[in-house]
């Protein structure tokens, strides 16, 4: 499903290119959890943005069913990112002024989901993770760490996508939620057949997933 | 939600900074509107007076001003010529003369004063003689003089309506007009003169030794005017025995375009007997002081458009900013470009209309009373109020004409029309494209990666 070859990301800095992904190479089945694990400026997050299509390797291929990423052009990728791969960040991010419901409605619009019906489609997504009739109406600042987390979730399966990337999705919870978090991503992976890369620092979830990857100094040291 | 309606909802989200916002943005789009009306109040006003002036011109028996000077009038060959000039379509023919206390029973309704002392000094009528001391003299001349009395203006004319004659604002405020074309012992008096006699329609009076009846009673607003009688020329040619005499013709040229070329003939045709002018050039004087107003406008109009522009501008700049992460996520869950750059741009429009609605109710508020301000700001600046300003009473027949700047701004009248009103919408949005054009490019230039991984 997922097939990473020989890649390679350098940024540009005023001391001169950092090496931020040095030819790695990985795949990973339709349907696995895969986990990414490393210390912080290990390149998870690059990899991840890599794998999004938010950014363009240096060199080397990343292809998705088949489709080389780095190919795609500015459309494709957005289409990619709205219809094909779901977001889940550690900050949640979602959109201050909108309620619960709006966010998921938002990514339900930028899938190409008709508008008639999106509120309802929202509305089951977000009962889904776990919210209930009054939580999806409020605002994400009324709602719990926990909380915003699932929105953020159930914004990122949305559109029903093939893969899911998580940057650190428990990383500001408490462990008990954290957990909670974790449960819902790995159900949804085996009810849904999605595929999950998840960025962590836990070691404990990590070692719950189908497979790890260790990342140091932009290079896979174990799979 | 869509894009519109969450640009829409946007525009709400800070409603203490939008509210200051919308607030300056209202007051530069109201100063728009007030000064589009301006200068289209202004322009009008210019256009029509241009428009009658332009092609009048006036020919005087030379030598004489009013009731000063000396010389000749024209004669009945002259005003012959001058009908059968090429171009002139119409002209008016005015004889002027003054009524003293020999030749009427009226009695002046207006006060002699230091100023007419001194303008009668050469003349030696009246029966008490008066003295330096009783302050009707000019200071140092200690001349013994007989007493004298202001004499009456008498106009004979073929066209009492004309500006010529009464500068143009004569109304009738009871009986009617003369036949000006007739020989009628009949005449149209002064409403202060009329006071002063107890003339009233159907009255008489004695001038040059005959009975004149009073047609009707007029006003022009003028104290110098007032004060006087206005008759058929035929009638005042026959009274004064002057047959055919007249000392002004007020003509009117068929086109602006051949006023200069008419000019030219009239003064060749009548040579130095006559002085031929046009009115353009006066028009032109008069109405500077417009050109000034409808410039100073414009430039308002422009500066209140890029004040505005620049309000949006970074306005949506800081939000942009601001907001770079939620842009980033936008995109990162999937936005396209369109997409997040249309929302940021509803809400610019919806900042911008919200703004148009207070601005333009401000400006149809105040655009009236701040024309009239631009007005009498400029009527009142020194170079124009030395035409302007007369002391009742005096002026008449040499301050002809000199009343028009005076009513080249106590007639602007400020009126807002569909084009005005379309023009300030259309400028409004304008503003609101090129505010949101600078956001736009920025919106485009985010780059997902980039803000999420440094913010």
């Amino acid at each position: 499903m997922l097939a990473v070859k020989k890649l390679t990301k350098k940024f540009s800095a005023p001391s001169g290119d950092v090496q931020a992904l040095s030819d790695i190479s990985l795949k990973v089945e339709s349907g696995q959890f895969v986990s990414i694990i490393g210390k912080s400026g290990s390149g998870k997050s690059t990899l991840l943005s890599m794998l999004g299509a938010l950014d363009i390797p240096t060199s080397g291929s990343i292809e998705v069913d088949g489709v080389d990423l780095a190919k795609l052009s500015s459309k494709q990728q957005t289409s990619y990112r709205a219809k094909t791969i779901g977001f889940v960040f550690q900050q949640y991010n979602l959109i201050p002024n909108l309620s619960a419901l709006e966010n998921v409605m938002l990514a339900l619009e930028f899938g190409g989901h008709k508008s008639a019906g999106r509120r309802e489609e929202a509305a089951r997504l977000l009962k889904q993770v776990g919210l209930d009739d009054q939580q999806i109406q409020r605002k994400p600042a009324r709602l719990s760490g926990g909380q915003q987390q699932r929105v953020a979730i159930a914004r990122a399966i949305a559109n029903n996508p093939a893969l899911i990337l998580a940057d650190e999705p428990t990383g500001n919870l408490d462990s008990e939620t954290g957990q909670k978090i974790f449960d819902l991503l790995h159900k949804l992976s085996r009810s849904q057949n999605t595929t999950i890369i998840a960025v962590t620092h836990d070691l404990d979830i990590a070692g719950k997933t189908d497979k790890t990857f260790t990342l140091k100094d932009g290079k896979i040291t174990t799979k | 939600m869509n894009v519109v309606s969450r640009g829409i909802k946007n525009a709400t989200r800070s409603p203490l900074r939008n509210g200051a916002i919308v607030l300056m943005l209202a007051i530069s789009i109201g100063l728009v509107l007030s000064m589009l009306v301006a200068r289209s109040s202004v322009r009008t006003k210019i256009n029509d007076v241009m428009a009658s002036a332009g092609t009048k011109v006036t020919i005087n028996a030379a030598g004489i001003n009013g009731f000063a000077g000396g010389g000749n009038p024209l004669t009945a060959a002259n005003v012959t010529t001058i009908k059968d000039t090429a171009h002139v379509s119409s002209i008016t023919s005015t004889l002027t003369d003054q009524l003293g206390t020999s030749d009427t029973n009226l009695v002046s309704s207006i006060d002699l004063g230091s100023f007419g002392a001194r303008q009668n000094r050469f003349f030696d009528s009246g029966s008490t003689t008066i003295t330096p001391s009783d302050g009707s003299a000019p200071s140092g001349d200690t001349t013994t003089r007989p007493e004298i009395k202001p004499r009456i203006s008498v106009t004979g004319t073929t066209n009492p309506n004309s500006s010529s004659v009464n500068g143009g604002s004569l109304t009738i405020s009871s009986g009617k007009t003369i036949d000006a074309t007739g020989s009628d012992l009949v005449a149209l008096v002064g409403k202060n003169l009329a006071t002063k006699n107890n003339l009233s329609t159907g009255s008489t009076f004695t001038a040059y030794g005959k009975t004149i009846t009073v047609s009707g009673i007029y006003s022009t607003g003028n104290t110098f005017t007032d004060n006087g009688v206005i008759m058929p020329l035929a009638t005042l040619q026959s009274l004064t025995s002057q047959p055919g005499a007249v000392t002004s013709i007020a003509a009117t040229i068929d086109s602006s375009a051949n006023v200069d070329s008419t000019v030219a003939a009239l003064k060749k045709s009548l040579g130095d007997s006559v002085d031929v002018t046009s009115d353009a050039a006066q028009a032109e004087t008069s109405v500077s002081a417009l050109q000034g107003i409808a410039s100073l406008s414009l430039a308002g109009v422009i500066g209140a458009a890029i004040a505005a522009t620049t309000i949006i501008l970074l306005a949506m700049v800081i939000v942009v900013r601001e907001r770079r992460r939620e842009i980033g996520v936008l995109k990162a869950i999937g936005g396209s470009n369109l997409k997040v750059v249309g929302q940021f741009v509803v809400e610019s429009l919806t900042i911008t209309i919200t703004a148009a609605i207070v601005g333009l109710a401000l400006g149809i508020l105040v655009s009236g009373p701040m024309t009239n301000a631009l007005a009498d700001s400029s009527s009142s600046r020194p170079s124009s109020a030395t035409t302007t300003m007369m002391r009742p009473g005096a002026g008449g027949g040499f301050g002809r004409g000199f009343s028009q700047l005076r009513t080249n701004f106590s007639n602007i009248t400020a009126s807002l029309t569909p084009q005005i009103f379309l023009s300030a919408v259309g400028i409004t949005l304008g503003v609101a494209i090129l505010g949101s054009l600078l956001p736009a490019w920025l919106i485009a230039r985010v780059r997902p990666a980039e803000v999420l991984r440094t913010e």
